[in-house]
């Protein structure tokens, strides 16, 4: 059997493991944009902020590839994908034919719409190698500009506040991590990043740059003009599918995939940040890029392959972050319209810092914010996955001294 | 193998176990000097209460596969395949609390300890004590529990041992032996006080 796997991430190599683990014999290709060994993107923005060095993100050692049998195609992108003939061209490389393919391309960087986007300094943060380039400017930066109130925005001027470099913040919602948490939760992050120094600005965009080869000025949606030699752009990101024929395998924002991990053609899966699949706590198909998921789907994508009829339940979108003195852990549903078939509880001790929120669809948990507090955060959210009702009281889980006792009857 | 097994219906809740495990993961080994240590030493295994009050040893379960160590960013959390033990690498581990995320239980925690580098706060879980165990000893919690709510022992055997009860609660010819009569009178108890006060409350 030979199984080709698009994507050297997380998704990729966890299909690739499994795969081995279950056919020794089978033949595997891996094709990765990133000339790098597997490495761990989450942790990029550490190596902004100094707290680990480079040596820290591979997740596999060099000889990976050796050690898995598995060929590696590196450094280039694949630029189509032949489902009648079942094969993959990979920029200045042959065909490569395939029994068995696995499209774990994740996502990029969701591009901006501005004025002189060319000019030096102004980044994305997705890769290592776009870190490696933020480093270069950080020594001359004397004040940063981040695009987004998302997760990237916000490890992105975490990193840099670290470094010593005044940052402003332009969200274009009301509050910062608007996906990811709630308001309540969004606001204690936003306190606690404007008493370290960071400048954030609500409800309002970039529409263009001006500098003389690097980036020295942003103008903004509201009129006013901004100095900044340093711009990281985090503004979420997109599927990889631009090689993927669209009129034969189904493509939503995703690509569209059963509890198989198949897409609609037969043979092919699809794991990872470019996977569209059932998510548990909003029961409609979801794109949810996240690391863990990618581990999980490729995992359960690698068995399919093999032969071994797997089915994965669904995806759940989550997050963790930990800013300064903030941790914040959610998970499903934050964000519960107020109109809808939700019970959303709540607890808030402005003073402790401590915030929990909880949604509910009739018996089950969909959705959870936890500000602090976080360590028994998991059980939440396998009770989520599990869909169990919950049985016991509400209020319980809300405590803080909710613990697995109460669980088991 | 033995491994660490956990008999809630005997649990007294008396924490002895969390005392014990602290102890075993200070730099003296001895509880009245680890009190005295900084960093405290803190216990990896938490006793928590139940909803009438009963006491639970929540410990890891060294799961297989492990959903800490698929979810560790930093590749912190391993297998030692001779104690079937999930473990944490205090050096690696870059204290993101993904585990925590991950952990069904909840028996993660994050604090400094004294194998970690000092002043680092980590991740901090059971390690099933295989310093002790190479040592000869059996697991502190284990040793400590008087209630022989934990038990260290071959799986099968003590599967088998679960097996025989059920058996013999479906059969009631066989011959009874309540394992944890004293303690299943104390909880029985314990509920019922608490039943009665709640009911007095309501009404």
């Amino acid at each position: 059997m030979k199984h080709v796997i698009i994507g050297n991430g997380i998704a990729g190599i966890s299909a690739a493991e499994m795969i081995r683990q279950m056919d020794a014999d089978a033949s595997m290709t891996l094709i990765g944009d990133e000339s790098f060994p597997p490495y761990c993107r989450p942790m990029i923005s550490m190596v902004l902020e100094g707290s680990v060095g480079y040596d820290r993100l591979p997740v596999r050692g060099a000889d990976f590839y050796d050690r898995m049998r598995i060929q590696p195609i590196l450094g280039n992108r694949v630029t189509a994908l032949d489902v009648d003939n079942r094969t993959v061209s990979v920029q200045g490389e042959h065909n490569i034919s395939y029994d068995k393919l696995l499209i774990a391309t994740g996502a990029d960087p969701r591009p901006i719409k501005a004025n002189n986007l060319h000019l030096k300094n102004i980044f994305f943060m997705r890769t290592a190698e776009h870190v490696r380039a933020m480093l270069e400017a950080v020594p001359s930066a004397r004040r940063a500009l981040v695009l987004g109130g998302g997760l990237v925005g916000f490890k992105a001027a975490y990193g840099l506040l670290h470094r010593g470099i005044p940052v402003t913040m332009l969200i274009r919602s009301g509050y910062p991590l608007a996906l990811q948490v709630d308001p309540r939760a969004g606001q204690m992050i936003q306190d606690e990043l404007v008493a370290r120094g960071l400048d954030v600005r609500v409800e309002v965009h970039v529409i263009g740059f001006d500098g003389n080869s690097r980036v020295r000025r942003a103008f903004l949606s509201d009129g006013t003009e901004l100095d900044c030699d340093m711009v990281v752009i985090g503004k979420g990101v997109t599927p990889a599918l631009s090689f993927v024929p669209k009129n034969i395998i189904q493509v939503d924002l995703g690509i569209l995939v059963n509890r198989h991990l198949e897409t609609s053609v037969p043979g092919i899966y699809a794991a990872g940040d470019v996977a569209e699949l059932i998510d548990l706590a909003r029961n409609t198909r979801w794109v949810n890029a996240i690391w863990p998921e990618a581990v999980a789907q490729g995992r359960v994508a690698g068995m399919n392959m093999v032969g071994r009829k797997v089915a994965y339940k669904g995806s759940l979108s989550r997050n963790v972050i930990r800013i300064f003195g903030l941790d914040v852990m959610t998970a499903g549903i934050v964000n519960a319209p107020h109109d809808g078939p939700y019970e959303v509880i709540a607890r808030d001790d402005p003073l402790r810092k401590n915030y929990r929120k909880l949604v509910f669809l009739e018996d089950r948990l969909v959705g959870m914010t936890l500000v602090n507090h976080i360590q028994q955060g998991g059980m939440l959210i396998a009770m989520m996955q599990s869909g169990r009702p919950v049985n016991i009281s509400r209020e319980k889980i809300l405590s803080a001294s909710f613990n697995y006792r109460q669980l088991i009857r | 193998m033995r491994k660490v097994i956990v008999h809630p219906q005997r649990c007294v809740g008396c924490m002895q176990c969390m005392h014990a495990c602290a102890t075993a993961h200070s730099k003296s080994k001895e509880l009245f000097a680890a009190a005295l240590e900084s960093p405290l030493p803190k216990a990896r295994i938490h006793v928590g209460v139940g909803l009438f009050n009963e006491g639970f040893p929540n410990r890891c379960r060294h799961c297989e596969p492990a959903p800490c160590q698929l979810a560790c960013l930093p590749g912190a959390i391993s297998r030692d395949v001779e104690t079937d033990t999930v473990l944490i690498d205090p050096d690696l581990c870059i204290n993101c609390a993904s585990c925590a995320m991950a952990c069904p239980f909840g028996v993660i925690r994050y604090h400094q300890h004294c194998y970690a580098p000092p002043g680092k706060v980590v991740a901090v879980k059971c390690d099933n004590c295989f310093e002790r165990q190479m040592q000869g000893l059996i697991p502190a919690c284990v040793e400590v529990c008087k209630a022989h709510a934990l038990t260290f022992e071959d799986p099968s055997r003590a599967l088998k041992r679960r097996t025989d009860e059920v058996a013999r609660s479906v059969s009631p010819g066989v011959l009874q032996t309540d394992l944890a009569a004293g303690f299943s009178v104390l909880n029985a108890h314990k509920r019922q006080q608490i039943e009665i006060a709640l009911r007095r409350s309501q009404s």
